[in-house]
């Protein structure tokens, strides 16, 4: 099985420029009911090229303070009923360039499967953009999607050992 | 008095002198231009300046006139050893929650009282350390009260600045001055510590009448402040009180220092010493290596530059330039010492301009006051409040821009962290009438009290 069979399509690519707001709206469109969790939107610049990506842990980045986790101070203790929610009011805003993460890994869609689970792995991610021929990004490769292709095979096995 | 300019100097302007003078000024205007790391700079300008002779190597490293000056060094590296054992034991931000319950919440109660710990804290403690530990709080309570941020932080960097202003170990000029002038801890109790408090009453008025009436808190926010145990900031508590006893300790020993005949710099090692002894650290690595070396080098390699100069008699000629601008007025010399220091200090790193003013002041009392040496000479009465004059200016000159202090780039930094820009014209709007105001205050000052009343 190659990346290409087991991809999800993109919806939509993000600009760097991007609102938070405007990020969370297609987020949502994108999150698979029934496959909660690290759903993600790529980010490109003018030119097309991936330049990082969106996930729904950078969105938690966005209402975060900064001084809640300094190393220099420990304040982690001193939060109220009500904050994320207010900080979430005041985040919408923002551009999404500072918090999405950068240097993303990428695979290729003729890569194999094992090449996905070799990154993911290295990296410590759970979703790959995948680029076509030309580098540019034609949908993305998540950690679950693999998960249930190699289960099927190994159930099938099983399943084949008791008959 | 009149001061002989005629004698001013007879010295020769060899290679030595240009070859020196232009690397001073090289050095300089790499540090402001900010290209290369200031403490690069120094470091090479002081390799330079032993390489090619112009100080030998036992100048540099051994004498008291032309060389680094180990007390200011050990006394910086001693100080930040001590706050960083005490750092993680969470006593700052213990204290500033602690005030912002004392303030019950309102508005401008906090920003007041956030100011004058902040002003405290930094008369003992560097004054970045503690804007780094106040301001993080300051952020938590002011999201709290759904309050902008800026007013905050800019306050609290102002107020650090006139705080450090205070005492021999409050802010780095100080401490060079104290060096070089021979100055004790108390000297700087009974001189400046009074006109602080001035400045600090007419700040707070100040900032009541700027900020004051733009502040307003809904009553069930200030439940959220009330609300917090500020004995959860606490982190290691013996440790704190082990730290407090030898904080303690260090301070009593430098009120006595003068009268024990031991520099600041050796009380300052003995507290360090004693921490970390008493603290229980097994492998001081950790924070050994948190000192902020950058700054202990680019103390060394300036000190190295600067003897350069003063060897060659460049800063022999500067100061014979200044008695001539202020025609040997004593008075004169004072105010213009203080307001120039105080500009030139808004605009560049106040401890290169210190290190360089310490040998023009003493260079000018020699023109003075020829047959005088030691301390008759650097505390002959008359010199004083040039002394103390530089001093103020020097310190309280950071507040008027967002570069004039290391403590206003911090604060600058923080509220662009969170999502609240602080530009340089609106830092100086602030700075700039308030840097302005309490420089008036120290004006008056150093004239009713050294020039009038003579006390």
């Amino acid at each position: 099985m190659k990346t290409k069979d087991l991809m999800k399509p993109i919806i939509k690519c993000l600009s760097p420029d991007s609102t938070i707001k405007e990020a969370v709206n297609f987020l949502k469109i994108n999150g698979d009911e029934k496959r909660q969790g690290s759903e993600v939107l790529p980010v490109v610049d003018q030119a097309g090229a991936i330049i990082g990506i969106l996930s729904m842990h950078d969105i938690l980045k966005a209402i975060h303070p900064f001084y809640l986790s300094m190393t220099e101070t420990n304040l982690g203790n001193f939060t109220w009923d009500g904050m994320a929610e207010s900080l979430a009011r005041q985040a919408g805003n923002k551009t999404i360039s500072v918090f999405m993460t950068r240097d993303v890994a990428t695979v290729r869609e003729k890569d194999s499967l094992m090449d996905c689970v070799n990154l993911m792995i290295k990296k410590n991610v759970h979703q790959l953009p995948v680029l076509d021929d030309r580098g540019r990004v034609s949908g993305m490769i998540y950690e679950k999607d693999i998960f249930y292709a190699i289960t099927e095979v190994m159930l099938d096995k099983e399943k084949a050992d008791k008959e | 008095m009149t001061p002989d300019i005629a004698q001013t100097s007879h010295m020769v302007m060899g290679w030595h002198f240009w070859f020196a003078t232009i690397l001073f000024l090289g050095a300089y205007a790499l540090i402001v231009s900010e290209k290369i790391h200031k403490t690069i700079v120094a470091i090479c300008g002081a390799a330079v300046m032993i390489a090619i002779g112009i100080v030998s190597q036992e100048e540099a490293f051994h004498s008291l006139d032309l060389g680094v000056d180990w007390n200011v060094v050990f006394l910086l590296i001693s100080m930040m050893v001590m706050i960083n054992i005490m750092k993680p034991t969470g006593v700052f931000e213990y204290i500033a929650i602690r005030s912002a319950k004392a303030a019950k919440g309102e508005p401008f109660r906090i920003m007041a009282i956030f100011s004058l710990v902040t002003a405290f804290l930094s008369a003992f403690l560097d004054n970045v350390t503690t804007v780094l530990l106040i301001a993080p709080v300051t952020l938590l309570i002011c999201q709290a009260l759904e309050l902008d941020v800026v007013p905050y932080l800019i306050t609290e960097a102002l107020a650090s600045n006139i705080g450090g202003t205070a005492t021999l170990i409050g802010d780095p000029p100080n401490i060079m001055i104290a060096s070089k002038a021979h100055l004790d801890f108390m000297a700087f109790i009974y001189n400046l510590t009074p006109v602080i408090i001035l400045v600090l009453i007419a700040y707070i008025i100040s900032i009541k009448l700027i900020f004051g009436r733009h502040l307003f808190v809904r009553e069930e926010l200030k439940q959220r402040v009330m609300a917090m145990n500020e004995k959860d900031a606490i982190k290691d508590s013996v440790l704190l009180k082990k730290s407090l006893i030898v904080l303690t300790i260090t301070i009593v020993g430098f009120v006595l220092h003068g009268m024990l005949h031991l520099h600041p710099a050796t009380v300052a090692l003995f507290g360090a010493g004693l921490l970390l002894l008493v603290s229980g650290i097994k492998d001081p690595h950790h924070v050994l290596a948190e000192v902020e070396w950058a700054t202990i080098f680019f103390f060394i390699g300036l000190f190295i530059i600067i003897g350069g100069v003063v060897k060659v008699g460049l800063i022999s000629w500067m100061s014979g330039e200044v008695l001539k601008i202020t025609q040997g007025s004593l008075f004169g010399t004072s105010m213009v010492v203080m307001w120039f220091s105080a500009f030139a200090s808004a605009f560049i790193d106040n401890i290169p301009y210190v290190a360089t003013m310490n040998p023009l002041i003493i260079d000018m009392a020699r023109q003075i006051w020829p047959g005088l040496t030691g301390t008759q000479l650097l505390h002959h009465p008359d010199l004083m409040p040039i002394w103390w004059s530089l001093a103020l200016g020097a310190c309280l000159g950071g507040n008027g821009t967002a570069i004039g202090a290391s403590a206003n780039v911090i604060i600058v930094g923080m509220s662009e962290k969170m999502g609240s820009p602080i530009s340089f014209k609106k830092f100086m709007l602030y700075g700039m009438p308030l840097m302005i105001e309490s420089v008036l205050i120290c004006t008056l000052y150093v004239w009713l009290r050294y020039y009038i009343l003579h006390i």
